[in-house]
């Protein structure tokens, strides 16, 4: 493998690949005619390479940031620029790992990961084939080319979710908390391949998750969200080399650091929380 | 009203068992059965109880039962009522399927049309056979229309339901990959749907035959319905039960068909699955 020892290239001086701009998103609440603002101000730029985590409690609307950047949700005001464009909908260039692996169930996981690819309506001959099983063989899928759904564990469903995501090779990947549905032990496993999956494709990565580990242990940056109502609270470099594996990180004096000051920063987070959602 | 409608539909597939062969339950329902035939023809033929006019003995019934499937008359009235049957399911299940998906989906039709779907389910659809028989003739068209009438609306509730449960995650996956529009209700929101319609299928074929019964009980020129009502008429008794055997016999093989049709169509369906979303 052929993985940069030191972290991955420091954000270089040239134009982020997404670029959030004063954020805001709030949503009418038809049943009680309230007005939700979900993520208010959010300024955010990540640059082409970048894995970056976001760490936050439920409800402090990271989902929504990350739905805003794949063109799921409009913005109320502000915008989203990819390579310097406004998001106005889904593309080719973005793809989301969901959180319940949103496989279809009467697709085998073959067709479920082509469908990735369905985005590019001009698929001429059987180069496609070959790109799908790939991606399958990537994952670690082989041979299940012809199982539905249902006969697979969590963790393989996923599986066929980051195939079907990283199939049309897009520039960016979304995953939202997609290892948040995974058991304990599977979730260990899959962190490391996605950190080395992610390392030698170079992707760019947006990383939702509530695992302060999992922040750590991914992201070269962790923004760290606060809710009522979302935004960032603060944005912080993880400054851990690469590839980082499960076992070696944990006794790394830098990562226990960054633990308890996440542990702090989200505690005070949630007690906050509790006392606005109290009053 | 919503939820026991769809889990009273949904709860209808029996959930798939290991086939262990007869087992002693069925053994004991063959003996049950058994019992009731005895006491039966006991009560009528030994022991005159009951006059045979009225109540002919089992064996009489069988009898009538084995006339009927050599009379090439009775297979003249199975044709006719089939027919009707098959024209009618077929355009409820076109109607309804469109109609389900399209109100399932589009939450301004729901908000709108929905409820008057559920008020028209659960007006007595029987009570306007006469007016269609009135208004269509005696002929196959009131049939048809009555058949369609009744199966129509489980269909169309059953779909709504199964479109409006389609996970949002499947339906933003959809839109991240490219496929929206018509392309998303075919290759997203209709097969994900197809479990529930199958179950109102299910449920409109069973309604959809009483319809076709009523009809040619009502004012018929041919068909099943209007062969028992002859022979009730001329108190061939024997015959009448027979027929309402063969009826019996009919409703339960079109639901055995379309459970296997189920089982080929969507086999990636599973009911709990099915269950615990709705």
């Amino acid at each position: 493998m052929t993985t940069p020892t030191a972290e991955r290239d420091e954000p270089a001086a040239s134009a982020p690949l997404i670029s959030v701009r004063d954020l805001t998103v709030s949503y009418h609440v038809a049943r009680t005619g309230a007005t939700l603002t979900a993520v208010e101000g959010v300024n955010l730029d990540v640059h082409e390479g970048e894995f970056v985590t976001v760490l936050g409690p439920s409800g402090c609307g990271k989902t929504t940031v990350m739905n805003v950047v794949a063109g799921l949700v409009a913005p109320t005001s502000g915008e989203v620029l990819v390579d310097g464009r406004p998001v106005t909908g889904p593309g080719p260039d973005r793809a989301v790992v969901f959180q319940d692996y949103a496989l279809l169930p009467w697709r085998t996981v073959f067709d479920n990961v082509k469908f990735g690819l369905e985005m590019q309506k001009h698929l001429k001959g059987d180069g496609w084939r070959d790109r799908v099983q790939e991606a399958i063989e990537l994952v670690g899928l082989s041979g299940f080319e012809n199982s539905y759904p249902k006969e697979l564990s969590g963790g393989m469903q996923q599986r066929v979710g980051l195939a079907r995501a990283i199939v049309a090779e897009p520039r960016i990947l979304l995953m939202d908390e997609p290892l948040g549905a995974v058991d304990a032990l599977t979730r260990e496993v899959m962190r490391d391949e996605i950190e080395k999956l992610i390392a030698a494709t170079g992707k760019t990565v947006l990383f939702i998750t509530h695992s302060i580990e999992e922040a750590i242990l991914l992201g070269d940056r962790i923004v760290v969200f606060k809710s009522h109502p979302g935004a960032i609270k603060e944005v912080i470099e993880t400054k851990l080399a690469r590839p980082r594996s499960e076992r070696s990180v944990q006794s790394d004096p830098r990562f226990l650091e960054l633990r308890d000051h996440l542990w702090d920063a989200l505690q005070a987070e949630a007690t906050e929380a509790a006392v606005a959602g109290g009053s | 009203m919503t939820a026991t409608v769809s889990i009273e539909t949904l709860n209808a597939p029996p959930p798939r068992r290991r086939r262990t062969g007869p087992g002693k339950w069925t053994w004991l329902l063959l003996a049950v059965i058994a019992g009731i035939l005895l006491v039966w023809e006991a009560a009528v033929s030994w022991l005159h109880l009951v006059p045979a006019a009225f109540l002919p003995p089992p064996t009489a019934v069988l009898a009538s039962f084995l006339e009927l499937l050599v009379d090439p008359e009775f297979w003249q009235a199975f044709a006719f009522s089939m027919q009707n049957l098959l024209i009618g399911l077929v355009l409820a299940v076109v109607v309804g399927v469109a109609v389900g998906l399209a109100v399932g989906w589009s939450p301004v039709l729901r908000f709108t049309v929905a409820p008057f779907l559920w008020l028209l389910y659960s007006t007595p659809k029987v009570a306007l056979a006469p007016l269609f028989i009135l208004v269509l003739g005696l002929g196959n068209e009131s049939k048809i229309a009555l058949v369609f009438l009744l199966a129509v609306f489980p269909i169309i509730l059953n779909t709504m339901e199964g479109a409006v449960t389609v996970p949002a995650s499947l339906v933003n996956a959809s839109r991240v990959y490219g496929v929206n529009g018509l392309a998303l209700g075919w290759k997203v929101i209709l097969p994900a749907t197809l479990p529930y319609s199958l179950a109102g299928i299910q449920r409109g074929a069973a309604l959809g035959f009483t319809g076709e019964v009523l009809g040619e009980f009502l004012g018929g020129t041919g068909g099943l319905g209007h062969m028992l009502e002859f022979a009730a008429y001329q108190f061939q008794m024997d015959e009448a039960i027979a027929m309402v055997i063969v009826m019996v016999i009919i409703a339960n093989l079109t639901l055995t068909l379309i459970s296997v049709l189920r089982k080929r169509l969507a086999p990636w369906y599973d009911d709990r699955q099915i269950m615990g979303r709705s």
